[in-house]
């Protein structure tokens, strides 16, 4: 098998992965009424892609997700949103991965959460052009630390049991 | 080294949003009050701005005192038995909203964040 096919194929695998942890975080409901505040499960695929994988890959992945993900929930409007997240969030932890090893993941994790809620509260601003919106922003800074370290300390087990998966 | 700055980083940002949700917590319930009386409101202000008054509130020929002092808002006197609503002193939560439950009277805090979720939708 060509290394490109191999490569190809795991990035599927991924993809497909983090659409099943997405779809099944959907039927999960959530407490708390803020658009914006959720686990964000399906991030630990893309937290285990950044260390793994090239960022035009990890885009690849995160880009099929989102579309994808939207289609399924049938919420095509949220898309704009969190792709605005997912895309700063990514690239801000493909920078903090040439600082943080693979050791403490779970920092890169929350950095990359925080920078998904601010991206998301930029879109909404610029979207809805309601500067009254920013006092929703204190409680998505909280709601991503925590959700942000759960799913960083969720992606270091996956990268600790994982090894040699992927030569 | 450098991850415990890092980490020193991520405290600040937790820190700074728990804060910010307290201070916002705190402040968008606690400015407009109203006063309902057998469920229809019959009075409505903005406390930080509410000049001081005192009014009558009437339910089948019982009456209630309303006083608004010093940005706050309490019963003041009342001619029902239980004098509940005169002991709760002062509206302090929206929680506890003050309640007169012989003469249908409810003392509570608007919901001023309202219009932030009509946007969001």
């Amino acid at each position: 098998m060509s290394e490109h096919t191999k490569r190809l194929t795991q990035l599927a695998v991924l993809t497909a992965l983090s659409l099943i942890i997405f779809a099944v975080e959907m039927q999960i409901p959530n407490p708390f009424p803020i658009p914006g505040i959720k686990l964000g499960l399906a991030n630990i695929i893309t937290v285990y892609a950044v260390y793994h994988y090239k960022a035009h890959e990890v885009a690849a992945v995160v880009a099929a997700r989102l579309i994808l993900g939207s289609v399924f929930s049938g919420n095509m409007s949220a898309l704009i949103y969190s792709a605005s997240g997912a895309f700063l969030c990514l690239a801000g932890m493909l920078l903090l991965k040439r600082v943080i090893d693979e050791d403490h993941l779970w920092i890169a994790s929350v950095f990359g959460a925080v920078l998904h809620n601010t991206g998301q509260m930029a879109a909404a601003l610029l979207i809805l052009r309601t500067p009254s919106l920013l006092i929703y922003y204190p409680f998505l800074l909280v709601s991503g630390c925590l959700a942000g370290a759960f799913t960083g300390a969720c992606a270091q087990l996956v990268t600790h049991r994982l090894k040699g998966w992927k030569r | 080294m450098k991850y415990k700055v890092l980490v020193i980083i991520i405290a600040a940002i937790l820190a700074a949003g728990i804060i910010g949700s307290i201070a916002v917590i705190n402040s968008t319930d606690k400015s407009t009050v109203r006063v309902l009386s057998d469920g229809k409101e019959i009075y409505r202000a903005d406390l930080r701005t509410a000049q001081d008054t005192v009014f009558d509130v009437e339910y089948q020929g019982h009456v209630n005192t309303v006083e608004v002092r010093d940005h706050q808002i309490r019963v003041q006197s009342a001619d029902c038995p239980d004098q509940t609503c005169v002991h709760m002193s002062w509206l302090k939560s929206s929680a506890t909203p003050v309640v007169c439950l012989p003469h249908r009277l409810v003392i509570e805090y608007a919901d001023s964040s309202d219009d932030v979720d009509a946007v969001t939708g």
